[in-house]
C-alpha cells in the first residue's frame, strides 16, 4: 500500500521534473517592444507589422527572405528569414518572428502572418485617420 | 429577425426542458413528458434555424453580415456548405446542431433505462442551453444583420447603380494607405436606404467571400466530423454527472460505455481528416504542427482515450460485487473531457492566443471573453464539485487488492500516461495566456518516451491476465510476438539504417504491441468475432506509431530551382519543369514537374503543385502534389515561379522620395515636385480609369524643363510612365504617389547609362520531401477508427443490464 504511493509519487516526480525542465528550456517569450528584442540575446517571439514601405527581398541563392518590421511605437528592425516568403506575407496584419536578434538583424527561424477573418478594425482605423 | 426568433425560442425551450427533468428528477409526477417535448421543440428550432441558415448562405443574403462576410455568389454549392461553419457564429451553431441531434438519441436512450433520463438530460439540456446562448442575438449571432455594427465594405461589393445617389457621399471613406474606397454600413446608411426604398440586398450585390484555404474538400467534411467529436463528449460528461448524482456508480460506465468509444472514434476520424487537409491541401509538409488549434482537439481525445482504459477495468471489477475499482479516476476523466472541450473552446475563441496560432480567430470582445470563462467555469465548478461532495462516499467503497502482474495495473499506467500526454500538451498550449510560448520540441520531446511506454504497454497488457497472471504464462504467450519483433528490430537496424536508439525502442515497442494484437485478433476472428473491437483499434494505432516513426523522424526535404527543361536530381528522383498550364477559368495555375525514379530512366510521372493569387486576400496561395506511395511519398510544394520575365529593362538609377515643393539634386540636375496632378475624384471612387503623378522641373546645365511624371490606372492594371530627357541625359520615374499625402517617389537615372538586361528563364522552385511510411499513419488511424465502431456495438448490446 505504501509502496505503491512511494512508487507513483516518484514517477510522478520525474516526469512533472522533465516537464518543467524542457519547458523552461523550450520556452520563448513574446516580446512587442523591439527594444528589449535588440539587447536579449534569447530566442525571442517578437510580434510587429511588416514595413510595406520598404518592401521585401528574396535572395535566390542565399534562400533567405528579408524585410523591415517595426513594434507599436515605430521602432523598425531587418528580419531575415532562412526560407521563403510565407503564404499571406502581403496582407498580414501582424506579424510574429521567431529568432534572435544578432549583428543588427534579427535571424528569424519560423515567421507566423496573421491574417484576420476579418479586416473591419483595420479599415475602421484607415478610415478615421 | 425570423433566424434569432428561432434561435431565442430554442433558448427557452431548452431552458424549460432542463427545469421540467430537473423537476422530474425530484420526484415530480407529469412533468416527464413535458420535458421530452420540450427537448424535441428545442431540437426542432435548432434544425430550422440551421436550415434557414443554410438558406440565407444558399441565396446570398448579404444583409446577413455573417454571409456577407463568409460567402460570395461565385462559390459553388459545396463551398457555400462550408460557409456555414466558416465563421465563429457558423461553427457554434454547427456544434450546437449536432448537439441537439445527439440528445434526440440520448434522450431515447436514457428513456429505456429505469429512472436515466432525468439526470443525464438535465445536464446535457444545460450544455445546450449555454450553447444557444452563445448563438443567441446577444452573443455570436449568426443571423445578425450587417448594419448592426459600423462595418467598412469595399465598393466593389456595392450595386454601382446606387455609386451616384446623393447620399452615398456621407458614407464613402477612403483607406490612404491602399488607395481603396469603402463604404460604411451602419445604422445610419440602413435608415438611408430604407428611406430611399432600397433594399439592403439589393445595396449590397456580393459577399467578401470565403477564405481560398478552405476552398477544399477537407473543410467540407472536417469540421462536422470534428464538432460530433466535440458534442459526443457531452454525453459522457452527463452519464458521469447523472451516476454522481444518485450516488450510484453501478450502471454509469455499462451505460456511457458506447458513447464514449463512439465520441472518440469520431473525434479521433475528425482530428485526424484535420491533419490530411493540413498534409495534402495546405502545405504544411505535415500532419501535425502542434499548432494550438489542433492541440485544443488532441487534449479532449487523449482524456476520453485514458477514461476508456480505467472504465474497462471498473466495469471487470464490478463483476465481485462493489462499485469497481478507478471509480473516481473514471468519473474525474469523463468530466475532464468535456471541460477541456469547453476550454479548448475557450483558447481558440476567446482571441488569448493571438499571436500564437495561424488560426486561432480574432478577438470576439469582452463579453464573449467572459461569457467562455462562465461556460468553462460552470462546468468544471460543477463536475468536480460533485465529486468533492461525493468523495468521502467514493473512499469508502476502494477495493484494495493489487498485483503486479494483472491486466488492471497494465490499464490503469495506460490512463495515466495517456493523461500525461494530454497534460503536456494542455500545458504547452496554454502557454500563450502567460505570454509564453514552447517550441514544438517540447512536445516532441516529451513524447517519445510516452509512445514508447503506450507501445509498450498497447502489446503487453493483453498478455496478461485479469487480476494476476504467472510470469511463465506470459512468456509462452509472447513467444510468437517476440521472435517476430526480434526480426523486425533486425531489419530496420540493418536495412532501414534507423540508429537513433529512442527511434528503434519506439518502433519496436509499437511492432511488439502489432504482433501481440495480430496475434489475438487472428485467433478471434475464427471465433467470436464482436470481441475484435479492441484488438483492431490496437493494431491501428501500433501502425499510426510506425507510421509516425518513419514519418517524422527520417523525412528529408530539400529546396530546389527548377529551370524548365532542365532535369534535376533531387532525393532519389530526377524533377523535370515540363511548363504550367492555368486552371479553373484561369484562377490558378497547376505546374507541371515530371518525376522520374533514380536518374531518369523509367516511366515519368507527372505531379502538379499549384500556384495562385487569391482575390480574396490578395497573396499568393501554394498547394502542394503527392506521388503517393506505400513505402514513401514523395511531397513536392511549389516556392516561387519566374517567367521569365524577370528580362525586361528595369529602369536604373537612384530612388528619389520628394514632397511638393521639395528640392534635391541627383546626376547634376536640380529636381523641384512642383505640384501634385490629382486624379479624378469621382472616378477614382467608382474604380474607372483614371491618372495622377507629379509636376517636376528639372534644372541642368542652365537649362530648365518641366515634366509630368504620370501613374495611370487601366483595365489592365496601373503602370508608370517614364519620362526621358535627351539634353539632360536624364530618366525620371515615377514608382509611388500618394494621393492623400502626395508624396511621390522617383527613380532617377542617366539615359546613357545601359540598361541591364538579365537573361530570360523559367524557373519554379520548389520544396521536395521525401515522407517515409506516411502512409501507415492514414492506414493506422483508418483501422484504429474501425476498431471504436466495433467496440461501440458490442458495448451497446452490453449496455442493457
Amino acid at each position: 500500500m505504501k509502496n505503491k504511493y512511494i512508487f507513483g509519487g516518484v514517477i510522478a516526480v520525474v516526469f512533472l521534473g522533465m516537464m518543467i525542465f524542457l519547458f523552461t528550456k523550450s520556452n520563448i517569450q513574446y516580446e512587442s517592444d523591439f527594444v528589449k528584442v535588440m539587447s536579449s540575446d534569447r530566442t525571442i517571439k517578437a510580434t510587429g507589422s511588416w514595413v510595406k514601405e520598404k518592401s521585401y527581398e528574396v535572395n535566390k541563392s542565399e534562400r533567405t527572405f528579408a524585410f523591415f518590421m517595426k513594434d507599436a511605437t515605430g521602432r523598425e528592425m531587418k528580419v531575415i528569414y532562412a526560407g521563403t516568403i510565407p503564404n499571406n506575407f502581403e496582407s498580414a496584419q501582424s506579424i510574429v518572428v521567431t529568432g534572435q536578434y544578432k549583428n543588427g538583424n534579427f535571424h528569424a527561424k519560423d515567421i507566423l502572418t496573421k491574417c484576420p477573418s476579418k479586416y473591419q478594425d483595420k479599415q475602421k482605423a484607415a478610415a478615421n485617420s | 429577425m425570423a433566424g434569432s426568433i428561432l434561435i431565442t425560442l430554442a433558448l427557452a425551450f431548452s431552458i424549460f426542458s432542463m427545469v421540467m427533468y430537473f423537476f422530474t428528477y425530484r420526484g415530480a409526477k407529469n412533468t416527464l413528458n413535458i420535458a421530452r417535448m420540450s427537448y424535441h421543440a428545442m431540437a426542432m428550432f435548432v434544425i430550422i434555424a440551421s436550415a434557414f441558415l443554410m438558406y440565407l448562405i444558399i441565396t446570398h443574403q448579404y444583409q446577413y453580415e455573417y454571409v456577407y462576410s463568409y460567402s460570395n455568389d461565385d462559390l459553388p454549392f459545396g463551398f457555400l456548405l462550408s460557409t456555414f461553419w466558416a465563421g465563429q457564429q457558423g461553427s457554434f451553431m454547427l456544434w450546437l446542431l449536432v448537439t441537439a441531434l445527439i440528445g434526440v438519441f440520448l434522450q431515447s436512450y436514457t428513456g429505456k433505462r429505469d429512472d436515466l433520463e432525468p439526470r443525464v438530460m438535465m445536464f446535457f439540456t444545460l450544455s445546450t442551453t449555454f450553447l444557444l446562448a452563445m448563438v443567441s442575438p446577444l452573443l455570436k449571432n449568426p443571423f445578425a444583420y450587417i448594419w448592426a455594427e459600423p462595418m467598412f465594405l469595399e465598393t466593389v461589393k456595392i450595386n454601382p447603380a446606387y455609386f451616384n445617389a446623393p447620399f452615398m457621399q456621407n458614407f464613402m471613406f477612403n483607406d490612404p494607405n491602399s488607395g481603396q474606397n469603402f463604404v460604411k454600413m451602419s445604422k445610419d446608411l440602413y435608415a438611408t436606404l430604407q428611406g430611399a426604398g432600397i433594399s439592403v440586398n439589393q445595396f449590397i450585390i456580393h459577399g467578401k467571400g470565403l477564405n481560398p484555404l478552405l476552398q477544399n474538400f477537407w473543410m467540407q467534411i472536417h469540421p462536422p466530423i470534428l464538432f460530433t467529436g466535440f458534442a459526443m463528449t457531452t454525453v459522457p460528461f452527463s452519464f458521469a454527472m447523472a451516476a454522481l448524482l444518485k450516488n450510484d456508480y453501478k450502471d454509469w460506465v455499462r451505460q456511457s460505455f458506447p458513447w464514449i468509444l463512439a465520441g472518440s472514434g469520431i473525434l479521433g476520424l475528425g482530428i485526424m481528416l484535420g491533419g490530411y487537409w493540413a498534409y495534402g491541401v495546405l502545405g504544411w509538409g505535415g500532419y501535425w504542427a502542434w499548432d494550438p488549434v489542433e492541440n485544443a482537439s488532441l487534449v479532449p481525445w487523449l482524456i476520453s482515450l485514458a477514461a476508456i482504459h480505467t472504465m474497462i477495468v471498473q466495469r471487470k471489477t464490478q463483476a465481485k460485487g462493489g462499485i469497481g475499482k478507478f471509480v473516481k479516476t473514471n468519473l474525474l476523466l469523463s468530466i475532464l473531457a468535456y471541460v477541456m472541450v469547453l476550454y479548448s473552446t475557450f483558447l481558440t475563441r476567446s482571441g488569448v492566443l493571438g499571436d500564437a496560432s495561424v488560426h486561432s480567430f480574432v478577438d470576439p470582445g469582452a463579453i464573449v471573453y467572459l461569457f467562455l470563462i462562465i461556460f468553462v467555469g460552470t462546468f468544471l465548478l460543477l463536475g468536480v464539485g460533485m465529486i468533492i461532495y461525493r468523495w468521502r462516499y467514493l473512499e469508502s467503497q476502494i477495493v484494495e487488492e493489487e498485483n503486479l502482474l494483472a491486466r488492471e495495473l497494465a490499464l490503469f499506467t495506460a490512463t495515466v500516461t495517456l493523461g500525461a500526454s494530454a497534460l503536456i500538451v494542455a500545458v504547452g498550449t496554454s502557454a500563450p495566456i502567460f505570454k509564453q510560448a514552447v517550441e514544438t520540441r517540447f512536445y516532441n520531446e516529451m513524447h517519445v518516451p510516452l509512445a514508447i511506454i503506450i507501445g509498450l504497454l498497447n502489446g503487453f497488457s493483453f498478455l496478461l491476465k485479469w487480476r494476476h497472471s504467472s510470469g511463465e504464462d506470459i512468456l509462452k504467450k509472447s513467444k510468437f510476438s517476440l521472435i517476430a519483433t526480434g526480426v523486425f528490430a533486425l531489419l530496420i537496424i540493418l536495412f532501414g539504417k534507423v540508429y537513433d536508439i529512442m527511434m528503434i525502442l519506439l518502433s519496436v515497442s509499437a511492432a511488439f504491441a502489432f504482433f501481440v494484437n495480430s496475434e489475438i485478433a487472428y485467433k478471434i476472428f475464427t471465433g467470436n468475432k464482436k470481441m475484435l473491437g479492441a484488438y483492431i483499434a490496437h493494431i491501428g494505432f501500433s501502425l499510426f506509431l510506425l507510421g509516425v516513426v518513419g514519418s517524422a523522424a527520417y523525412s528529408k526535404q530539400f529546396e530546389v530551382d527548377l529551370t524548365k527543361g532542365k532535369p534535376v536530381k533531387v532525393l532519389g528522383h530526377t524533377l523535370e519543369f515540363t511548363g504550367y498550364n492555368p486552371i479553373e477559368n484561369n484562377t490558378k495555375y497547376e505546374f507541371n514537374v515530371s518525376v522520374k525514379d533514380g536518374d531518369g530512366g523509367g516511366e515519368a510521372r507527372v505531379i502538379k503543385p499549384v500556384m495562385f493569387i487569391s482575390a480574396f486576400n490578395n497573396s499568393l496561395m501554394r498547394e502542394p502534389d503527392i506521388l503517393e506511395g506505400f513505402t514513401k511519398d514523395f511531397y513536392v510544394t511549389p516556392l516561387s515561379y519566374e517567367d521569365g520575365s524577370n528580362a525586361e529593362n528595369k529602369p536604373q538609377g537612384n530612388a528619389v522620395t520628394l514632397m511638393p515643393n521639395e528640392k534635391t539634386s541627383i546626376e547634376g540636375a536640380q529636381l523641384t515636385y512642383t505640384d501634385f496632378i490629382k486624379p479624378d475624384m469621382s472616378v477614382m471612387m467608382g474604380g474607372g480609369n483614371f491618372q495622377m503623378g507629379a509636376k517636376l522641373t528639372v534644372t541642368k546645365n542652365g537649362k530648365t524643363e518641366t515634366i509630368e511624371a504620370l501613374m495611370k490606372k487601366e483595365e489592365q492594371g496601373v503602370t508608370f510612365v517614364p519620362v526621358e530627357l535627351k539634353d539632360a541625359d536624364l530618366r525620371v520615374e515615377l514608382t509611388k504617389i500618394d494621393p492623400t499625402t502626395k508624396k511621390a517617389e522617383f527613380i532617377v537615372g542617366k539615359l546613357s547609362m545601359p540598361v541591364i538586361t538579365t537573361k530570360p528563364s523559367e524557373v519554379l522552385a520548389v520544396n521536395a520531401s521525401t515522407k517515409p511510411f506516411i502512409s501507415l499513419v492514414w492506414i493506422g488511424v483508418a483501422i484504429a477508427v474501425i476498431g471504436f465502431f466495433v467496440s461501440t456495438l458490442r458495448r451497446l448490446k452490453e449496455s442493457w443490464a
